[in-house]
């Protein structure tokens, strides 16, 4: 009998790893796909949003596409339990599926500060393709966005907002702007380039309420203004979705806690991407990493091991890059590691700014801001990722990079990071172009 | 087994001279202009320029751009190149952080990425070399800039002590 795996949950990580089974597979196994929204790609929502691509762009497979590999799909149905010990789960409609193995893949959703009127008309979280078609069809040429929260999702979205030609206002509760991105130095150079772009921002701000007031909204805070704008935005955070695996016998922790193969503690049940709780590669620490190259990554080797390959996984990388009005931020690693030796670098007026974050001669973190018309910004940010990710010695380079964080491409190509990583792969073969992932016969 | 019968792109840097011949007849494939900046082969000099060598995609077995791209716009071309198609790119850049080379660029005025993608299958850059310090051949890709690079450091880093 063919192998029966059920995937839950057609996101990055679902859709990674049903390609990936298909690729890898030595027999032909039954799929099942259980999801409660069509599969598309959530980060691709920002372009939706500036109508600079049509709704249909965002779809990662259309019915179609599953049907050509061979997926059965319960689209808009809800897995809600799963039962470990009869390799067994429940969907909403009252299905109970069988597997052989199945993958976790249910990610996150956002989360609304929690004061009175959160719920309210003209008060929108960004996190879903419905959540994005309300937001655009209140935004108007004019209107008055707030922004409720500075963190990253929140500046996804800064530009298409700006772009349909409304006026933003970002109130942040924290004393800063991205606070779980960037430092304080950058957050600095960020905000000072905003004001200067038109956007408005109030930090230390704390919500009070949400209030009607004549068809507009009215936000009320502990201290100071009113501020009345048309639509909020709420992007105060994300949470994972497990309230649906108590009592599933799978092991919980900030997510479902997997090995580097990524199996839960039930060895026939795996998770993958925001839901799952796996290796730091810098830290080597299960940590919950809530981006997009992890649930990649995640989803292509539970795929592979799904497939009856063996592979083990070296761990996720943090890694985070936003452009805001045409200045690049971006991350990396272990970039916000109070203990570890730093070394920066400024120059104001462009505005540029890198950080350098050391353990011994190898570089475990860096942050890079830059016009992002300047080659060197999208160059160093490739290759500042290439030295976290590799974690070749810099020994010789060490006391000159400290001078010279704007320099970094002679350090990395004499450091001979190139040879490191070019054996580097992740399924332990060369990827496979998309579009390329065998068809049913 | 994937059959490597596709040709790279191999480096002999103690062979460049630094004429920047190769950025310009890259920017003139790519975009149709003589514009280095718009080059995705890049010249760097070492050693406080008294040396210099091309830099470019390495066409990497995993390919991290493509595996990385959310909508599937990174294919690989006829050449074996990983190549955008600029139709799909929402301009995300994504592979711009997930390349550990450096080697994916951003078009700020068509917001697309952009990169290597071996021309199709005739480099303008090996074409354009007057010294044959850029070659295509059939043979497997190599870190073709590390060791130069290394012993052409010893002056720029002697200065920081
Ligand atoms: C606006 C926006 C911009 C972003 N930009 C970036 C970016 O630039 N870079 C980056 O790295 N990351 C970005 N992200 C984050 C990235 O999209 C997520 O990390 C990624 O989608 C996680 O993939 P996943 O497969 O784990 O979860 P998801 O993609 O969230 O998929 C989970 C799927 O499970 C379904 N589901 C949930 N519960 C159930 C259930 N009980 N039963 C069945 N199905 C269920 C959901 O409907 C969904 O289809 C962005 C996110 C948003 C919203
Ligand atoms: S910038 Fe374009 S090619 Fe690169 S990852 Fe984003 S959509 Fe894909």
């Amino acid at each position: 009998m063919a192998t029966r795996h059920v995937v839950i949950g057609g996101g990055t990580a679902g859709m990674n790893a049903i390609r990936t089974i298909r690729e890898e597979e030595a027999a032909r196994s039954e799929i099942t796909l259980v999801s409660a929204e069509k599969p598309y790609s959530r980060m691709v929502l920002p372009y939706y949003l500036d109508r600079s691509i049509a709704e249909s762009h965002v779809f990662t497979a259309t019915p179609r596409v599953l049907a050509d590999w061979g997926v059965k799909a319960h689209l808009g149905r809800r897995v809600t339990a799963l039962d470990a010990k009869a390799n067994a789960c429940t969907l909403d409609d009252g299905t109970t599926l069988e597997y052989d193995d199945c993958l976790i893949a249910t990610g996150s959703s956002a989360v609304r500060a929690p004061v009175p009127g959160a719920d309210g008309r003209g008060v929108h979280s960004f996190w879903t393709l419905d959540e994005a078609r309300a937001v655009l069809a209140e935004i108007a040429p004019g209107s008055h966005v707030v922004m409720v929260g500075a963190g990253f999702i929140a500046f996804t979205i800064l530009n298409s907002i700006l772009a349909l030609g409304a006026k933003l206002t970002i109130v942040e509760m924290e004393p800063r702007i991205l606070p779980r991105m960037i430092d304080d130095a950058g957050a600095t150079l960020v905000e000072g380039w905003l004001a200067k772009h038109g956007v408005a921002i109030r930090t230390g701000a704390r919500l009070a309420t949400i209030e009607d007031a004549k068809g507009r909204k009215r936000l009320r805070f502990a201290a100071g203004g009113d501020i009345v704008c048309d639509v909020v935005i709420m992007a105060t955070g994300i949470k994972t979705n497990l309230e649906w695996l108590k009592g599933s016998g799978v092991t919980i922790n900030r997510g479902v806690i997997v090995d580097d193969h990524l199996r839960s503690s039930v060895p026939n049940v795996y998770a993958a991407g925001d839901i799952a709780e796996g290796r730091d590669l810098i830290t080597g620490e299960p940590a919950v990493h809530a981006i997009e190259p992890t649930a990649q990554e995640h989803g292509r080797v539970a795929g592979a091991n799904m497939a009856g390959k063996d592979v083990r996984y070296r761990g996720s990388l943090i890694i985070n890059i936003v452009e805001v009005c045409h200045l690049d931020v971006a991350s990396f690693g272990a970039w916000d590691e109070a203990k570890a030796e730093a070394a920066s670098g400024v120059k104001p007026d462009r505005p540029a700014y890198r950080k350098l974050l050391w353990r011994g001669d190898r570089l475990t973190g860096a942050i890079i801001l830059g016009p992002s018309s300047d080659i060197w910004t999208t160059n160093d940010v490739g290759m500042l990722k290439g030295l976290v990710q590799s974690g070749v010695s810099l020994a010789r380079f060490k006391a000159y990079l400290k001078r010279n964080p704007f320099d970094i491409k002679p350090a990395f190509i004499a450091s001979k990071t190139t040879s490191a990583l070019l054996p580097e792969t992740i399924l332990g073969r060369p990827s496979k172009a998309p579009g390329n992932t065998p068809v049913a016969v | 087994m994937l059959a490597t019968a596709t040709n790279v792109l191999r480096i002999h840097p103690e062979k460049c001279t630094g004429c920047l011949r190769c950025e310009l007849a890259c920017s003139y494939m790519q975009t149709g202009t003589f514009h280095p900046a718009k080059s995705v082969i890049r010249v760097s000099p070492f050693e406080g320029h008294t040396s210099y060598a091309p830099y470019t995609c390495t066409q990497c077995a995993e390919g991290w751009c493509m595996t990385a791209c959310p909508v599937g716009a990174i294919t690989i071309n006829a050449a074996g190149a990983k190549d955008v198609l600029d139709d799909t790119c929402v301009g995300c850049k994504l592979c711009t952080i997930a390349c550990p080379y450096g080697t994916m660029f951003y078009d700020p005025d068509t917001r697309k990425a952009f990169k290597c993608n071996l021309c199709g299958g005739a480099p303008a850059c090996a074409e354009a070399c007057p010294t044959a310090a850029i070659t295509y051949e059939g043979t497997a890709t190599e870190d073709w800039l590390g060791e130069f690079a290394r012993v052409r450091s010893a002056r720029v880093l002697a200065g920081v002590r």
